[in-house]
């Protein structure tokens, strides 16, 4: 059982799962570890609390993927938060236009189209493993015909990714008007 | 020996280990074809082709199939730390991974029992962990763009996502303080690698080399070529370059691949690799020309 077998004394999750009562905070803790994600429950530092003071602490990379089991199971939480750093994700999206082309570029990520046709041409950047993944099912199709990358991702890079995909698809659907 | 530790993009793949052998448009590892899309299959095609031009082994791969979900990463990780004294590569090179700081950990503690220990790189998300579980200074070379520059100026930052937004509003004239202030909270390794606009290459903190010529702004949106830059890396050093040499001749070779493929922001990473040849080759003539 190669997956069980951890010392949670020594698991540095980076990211907290905050709950507004103690049942909703083990609840959650259940349906995560049934979902394979490495947690622990934990007392959230009082700087971040909110809610009870039980928290769950995960892998903070893997926040797309942890918020899409809670949902799916219809867990009830406050708020994801990293355990140090910013808060907030970083929201500022930046566009450089080529010739035919529009690059969207989010955080780390950058989903490039073809501004007449809508067809995403790359994806670059990033560094965890949905991002390849994602890339072999976005480019070459357009980008009103595919999934949102949150939808299928896992990880921080997955959620850049959809910022910079959601910008891009509303750039298309202006430039279509 | 250059061993290639990521994922690569099929659930079901499993652990991949072996010599990787890229043809000009298909990856293999053993009996496995894998697609040569941006990540670490990227990478490993890029030091397919550096070997080949140096005349030297191919590099050896330890893939795990994996789409996010992490199960691969945890094969990978495992995998590594209880076989790496065992294998004993020249150099280490970790890239797409999920990022887990305890797994890096125990990593480097592998790296630690090599004799003598590996030239350790480190790229994407296994520079994430490196720098989040603050193991940085363990490593001999990452190769940041410069948004990763900025998460490893961040000293808080996780995550390239969750970055301080004063940080990301940095402009290329100010990469010198972001390079100062990642030196400064010991987020870097010996020598980094900026990959963006103009490459610069930083050795204890000073850059030492930049580069921007030819100048080919699409590079930027085409997925793996990033990635191809550290695969050359990995595989010059294999082939007896020094860590310097090795950057500046796979950051040429990118660029002349790039102008050599004729890239657009369509281009492919697969077409930008299979131009490697030519450009090792151009810039080789050139070196030549005015030696």
């Amino acid at each position: 059982m190669l997956f069980k077998k951890k010392d949670q004394n020594k698991f540095e999750g980076g990211g907290l799962v905050l709950f507004p009562a103690v049942d909703e905070a083990i609840a959650a803790e259940k349906i995560l570890k049934a979902a394979d994600f490495e947690v622990k429950l934990v007392a959230p530092p009082p700087a971040l609390r909110k809610g009870c003071d039980l928290a769950v602490e995960f892998n903070i990379v893997e926040k797309v993927g942890v918020e899409r089991a809670l949902a799916q199971k219809g867990a009830y939480f406050v708020e994801i938060l990293p355990l140090k750093g910013a808060g907030e994700l970083l929201d500022v999206v930046k566009v450089v236009n080529f010739d035919d082309a529009c690059m969207v570029k989010a955080g780390n990520m950058k989903l490039t189209f073809d501004k007449n046709t809508g067809v995403i041409l790359n994806i670059s950047g990033g560094g965890c493993p949905d991002i390849p993944y994602l890339h072999l099912s976005m480019v070459d199709k357009k980008i009103t015909d595919v999934a949102r990358p949150k939808d299928n991702g896992h990880t921080l890079c997955a959620l850049m990714l959809d910022r910079a995909f959601v910008e891009a698809a509303e750039i298309f659907n202006k430039e279509e008007l | 020996m250059l061993l290639i530790c990521g994922t690569i993009p099929r659930a079901d793949a499993g652990l991949l280990i072996g010599k990787a052998r890229f043809d000009g448009g298909r990856l293999r590892v053993g009996n496995a074809e894998i697609p040569c899309t941006q990540g670490t299959a990227a990478l490993a095609s890029a030091a397919c082709a550096v070997a080949k031009h140096c005349r030297n082994s191919a590099p050896r791969a330890v893939f795990a199939g994996d789409t996010g979900g992490g199960k691969g990463s945890r094969l990978l990780y495992d995998y590594v730390s209880k076989n790496l004294p065992r294998i004993n590569p020249n150099i280490l090179l970790m890239h797409y991974i999920l990022p887990v700081m305890g797994l890096m950990k125990q990593v480097c503690a592998a790296a630690d029992k090599c004799d003598p220990r590996p030239v350790m790189m480190a790229d994407a998300s296994s520079m994430y962990a490196a720098k989040a579980a603050g193991l940085a200074a363990q490593f001999d070379i990452f190769t940041p763009d410069l948004s990763e520059m900025e998460f490893l100026a961040d000293a808080e930052a996780v995550h390239p996502a969750y970055i301080s937004r004063h940080l990301f509003r940095a402009k290329i004239a100010r990469i010198d303080e972001l390079i100062e202030a990642a030196y400064r909270q010991k987020s870097m390794a010996k020598t980094v690698i900026v990959k963006g606009a103009i490459d610069h290459i930083v050795q204890d903190g000073k850059i030492t080399f930049t580069l921007d010529k030819p100048d080919l702004p699409q590079l930027e949106a085409i997925g793996g070529t990033g990635d191809t830059i550290s695969g050359m890396v990995g595989a010059f050093i294999a082939a007896g370059f020094s860590h310097y040499d090795a950057a500046v001749a796979a950051l040429k070779a990118n660029r002349k691949a790039g102008e050599c493929a004729r890239a657009t922001p369509a281009t492919k990473v697969r077409e930008i690799i299979a131009a490697i040849p030519r450009a090792l080759n151009h810039n080789e003539n050139q070196k030549g020309k005015r030696a």
